[in-house]
């Protein structure tokens, strides 16, 4: 063989490296980027690193990774060493069987996998959380060990086990002295592999997961709608891990290969790795992150929040847990359907902040509680205009959180306000501005911004003025070109990417106050009136604490981190003047405050039949656009 | 020994359990009505047929095979030349290359996928590079091209693993007797290398189109909210709509689409084998 002579060789293996690293380094670089962006560098800084150390969503998120995958390792590949020793001494029928069976999670899509777990836990109510997450885990790493160790068994001699009894072993030393040894190189490799897909894995802990208990993957996957750097740190942080672990996994067995004097050392061998890990686990455990002492009255207490992404305010729950000493849980939901499933699946949460239609529901259906009126002092502190609303008569169940609209944001340097003036919501169907319009990815909005540009109601129940409402936003997404976005929204239209969007009032309130050329814009023909409550729900495990942050966020401070940090509306009454008076982080945003003298406004109220036939028509124009082309 | 054989007894109820018990249950949920419970049920096949009838899911379905298999394609293009290069290495730049596409693998496959809208992105450094060479393309991110590119990114290194291994095993004296026997190299190379490699290729085949089948989160990071493939349409009915009978009949649809995939490969496999067999004879 000829030896460097393959240039085209060696350009292939060139680029394709680059290709797989310049992702990674990218992001690295940009975790220690001062600015928010993620495409300009403007100096160093580890400010991210400091927000994520400080988010207790992200540290958690890693421990979980981590932790998980450890548990999830040594069990897999203890009883998928043992098992798969019974199975090779098993008749041909069962391990053939067996063979089978474990070839499901390997060979069925992941997908589907995911599922299965999901649909199985919930089918027996239970619970899902942290333990459903490690016992997916233990589920579908087993057969990979098993699959590692079982060649090794084969190329066994079968007649070595039976010999040492023979000679007085018993079982239990026939296989640790005789068997285990001559396998251990399958069953290392088993225990990697396991490890590796634990830690990589997203679609199985997503399905399988609940109750805040969340991976890196999952924290990537529900924060990645937003330009949020601190993702980039923590995965850094993830790559280093896994880096030094791949180096010493790589580096000790050659360093005690050239040690190899004695058998000693290979008894070490083995037990330097098991004792490496046992030791991880043991500091994992011990360094939980969040269990610190001290007296406060809900000390060491949980409370599980599901709320809108990026809907809290930047220091609420830290200084919370502080008074309190109780360890806040946020989950977020992208819709109120989502949360919706989630609450009807079991799943059990302290508070939900969902929109006044879904309270609607969720009341109706009686997955609520009742508040404790005595307990209630916040709500004195709240607007009239979100009080005693027609979801919640006297304010039972809810108290208000944010409230607002729903309008068009808009680049008053490419969009003519007469436009705007002249077709309102229609102005989504102006081929003038094809290819440069968001929509918002949600049934409700969607379909309320088509029933107003045609001049109904949005609580219309009748039959063809719904199928008019989807004609209209079949073809807009036909002709239009637009993007279908959630909270990507925000950041994009703070940096003028697009000259239109369907948006939520809050969100355009932090976009105008990023980017001065927006505008916000409410058509005459009416428009969405909405609040978003904090309600309790029945099954809630700890409604006392809940009830103490509900009173905690409609106070003055909590409140004026919330509204000032996201953007949205107050229903805080002193916040919301503060604000957007003078000097006020809003003062002059017009979206701040919102519209309450257009007659055309409405609240959506919550229809079981129509919500069923929108949230199909809706998936369907979905489906339709993404077939457009 | 009977004695290690009941070793193997707690596994095999937990594996009923866990693994053929959420098939069943899939299976099941996908032939009752919405709302019945495991105790008082009616059978239905009419999500089955919603599906097959509606010509959007369809498209759906096929636009997820087509891009599976153009990754699939592109994956074994650059794959094999890398893998065969890399079996060409001394040991030592052999392993420190397999050690190099290894590492990413290791990473976290979202993190990674992530990694990606940040260069995509208006502005970002690819997107600033391509609109340099074609100006006017503004849109990198949220185009089909981001999800074929995530894919590739995502399955390359299984396909030059897979390949590099079956290269790797095959003995070395059956090039150097094609060659004294008079082969030339192109010769050795369709002749020996190739037929031998098959089963590496096969393999990498398998690796890389089933994941990229039933993908779901590249397309929804790279291809945005409005770009379906059928695992997204999974994800869809189960996250948002709540249409669990109808999600676990797309469910069965793409699990035995899978299975009969795999079948062929298995079968195209053994009769490749079969046949050398014969020859040798």
């Amino acid at each position: 063989m000829k030896k460097g002579k393959r240039p085209l060789g060696k350009i292939l293996m060139i680029l394709l490296i680059a290709f797989f690293y310049l992702p990674i380094l990218y992001m690295i670089v940009f975790s220690f980027n001062e600015g928010r962006s993620l495409t300009g560098f403007t100096g160093f800084s580890l400010r991210w690193y400091k927000r994520m150390l400080e988010s207790g969503t992200m540290t958690e998120a890693l421990y979980t990774t981590f932790s998980v995958a450890l548990i999830a390792t040594c069990i897999s590949t203890v009883v998928g060493t043992i098992s798969a020793i019974g199975l090779s001494k098993s008749k041909k029928v069962i391990r053939t069987l067996m063979e089978q069976v474990d070839n499901l999670p390997m060979m069925n899509p992941e997908i589907v996998t995911a599922i299965g777990f999901m649909l199985l836990f919930i089918t027996f109510r239970v619970d899902k959380g942290y333990l459903t997450m490690l016992l997916a885990h233990i589920a579908f790493c087993i057969p990979y060990v098993i699959l590692s160790v079982m060649p090794k068994i084969r190329s066994l001699d079968p007649n070595v086990a039976d010999a040492a009894m023979d000679l007085g072993a018993t079982p239990w030393q026939a296989m640790t002295k005789v068997i285990i040894p001559q396998i251990t190189p399958g069953i290392v490799a088993g225990a990697l592999i396991a490890f590796t897909m634990s830690v990589d894995d997203f679609i199985i802990s997503y399905f399988a997961a609940g109750g805040g208990v969340k991976n890196l993957s999952m924290v990537v996957y529900t924060m990645s709608k937003r330009v949020n750097p601190s993702i980039n740190a923590a995965s850094t942080l993830m790559v280093v891990i896994i880096t030094v672990v791949l180096i010493l996994v790589n580096v000790i067995p050659a360093i005690a290969a050239k040690r190899k004097a004695s058998d000693e050392v290979k008894k070490r061998k083995v037990f330097l790795p098991a004792a490496a890990v046992i030791a991880a686990v043991v500091i994992l455990l011990l360094f939980r992150p969040g269990a610190d002492g001290g007296k406060r009255p809900y000390e060491g207490q949980t409370l599980h929040i599901y709320t809108w992404g990026e809907y809290t305010g930047e220091n609420i729950i830290g200084n919370f847990e502080e008074e309190t000493g109780a360890r806040v849980i946020l989950e977020t939901f992208d819709s109120n359907e989502q949360m919706y499933i989630k609450v009807a699946n079991g799943e059990s949460f302290d508070i939900l902040v969902p929109s006044d239609y879904m309270i609607q529901r969720l009341i109706g259906e009686g997955y609520l509680q009742k508040l404790d009126p005595s307990a209630m002092d916040g709500l004195d502190n709240l607007t009239d205009a979100v009080k005693n609303l027609p979801y919640d008569p006297g304010n039972e169940y809810s108290v208000p959180y944010f409230w607002g609209t729903v309008g068009i944001i808009y680049d008053k340097t490419k969009v003519d306000l007469e436009d705007l003036e002249q077709e309102g919501f229609n102005i989504f169907l102006d081929e003038k501005y094809r290819g440069d319009i968001y929509l918002y990815n949600s049934e409700r909005d969607s379909f309320m911004m088509a029933l107003k540009a045609l001049g109904y109601s949005m609580n219309t129940e009748d039959p063809d003025e719904i199928q008019e409402a989807y004609d209209w936003l079949v073809r807009c997404v036909q002709t239009m070109d637009p993007e279908i976005v959630t909270d990507e929204i925000i950041d994009n239209m703070a940096q003028g990417r697009k000259a239109l969007g369907l948006i939520y009032s809050g969100d355009a309130t932090y976009v105008m106050s990023e980017n001065e050329n927006m505008g916000y814009y409410l058509p005459e023909t009416g428009t969405n009136l909405w609040s978003d409550a904090m309600v309790i729900p029945a099954n809630a495990e700890n409604p006392q604490l809940a009830q103490e942050f509900i009173n905690y966020a409609c106070e003055y401070d909590g409140a004026y981190d919330n509204s000032s940090f996201v953007g949205y509306t107050s229903a805080n009454e002193e916040v919301m003047e503060v604000l957007s008076g003078e000097g006020g982080d809003f003062e002059g945003i017009d979206a701040y405050l919102p519209r309450t003298d257009n007659d055309m406004d409405e609240v959506f109220e919550y229809n079981e039949a129509t919500r069923k036939v929108i949230s199909n028509l809706w998936s369907r124009v979905l489906i339709a656009f993404s077939n457009a082309d | 020994m009977k004695k290690f054989s009941q070793l193997a007894i707690p596994y095999i109820v937990w594996a009923v359990i866990m693994l053929v018990l959420p098939v069943a249950l899939i299976a099941f949920y996908s032939v009752t009505e919405p709302g019945n419970s495991i105790f008082s049920f009616s059978v239905t096949l009419d999500h089955y047929i919603t599906f097959f009838t509606d010509p959007d899911f369809l498209k759906i379905l096929w636009r997820s095979l087509w891009i599976a298999v153009k990754t699939t394609l592109i994956c074994l293009l650059l794959g094999y030349p890398a893998a065969y290069f890399i079996s060409r290495c001394g040991e030592k730049l052999q392993n420190a290359l397999i050690l190099c596409i290894t590492i990413p693998m290791w990473i976290n496959m979202l993190v990674r996928t992530y990694a990606w809208i940040g260069l995509l992105t208006e502005g970002g450094l690819i997107q600033r590079i391509v609109s340099l060479f074609f100006p006017g393309e503004k849109e990198l991110l949220y185009t089909e091209g981001a999800v074929l590119l995530g894919m590739v990114y995502n399955f390359l290194p299984f396909m030059i693993l897979q390949i590099n291994t079956s290269l790797c095993k095959m003995d070395g004296a059956l090039l150097e007797a094609g060659s004294d026997l008079g082969a030339n190299p192109a010769q050795t190379f369709a002749r020996i290398t190739l037929p031998l490699s098959l089963p590496g290729v096969v393999n990498g085949i398998t690796l890389v189109f089933l994941p990229a089948v039933s993908s779901f989160f590249i397309p929804k990071l790279l291809g945005g909210g409005q770009y379906f493939l059928i695992g997204n349409l999974i994800e869809n009915q189960f996250i948002t709509v709540g249409e669990w009978n109808f999600g676990s009949a797309i469910s069965m649809v793409m699990a035995f689409i899978m299975m009969l995939l795999m079948a062929v490969v298995r079968k195209l496999e053994n009769r490749n084998q079969g046949g050398k067999e014969e020859r040798n004879l």
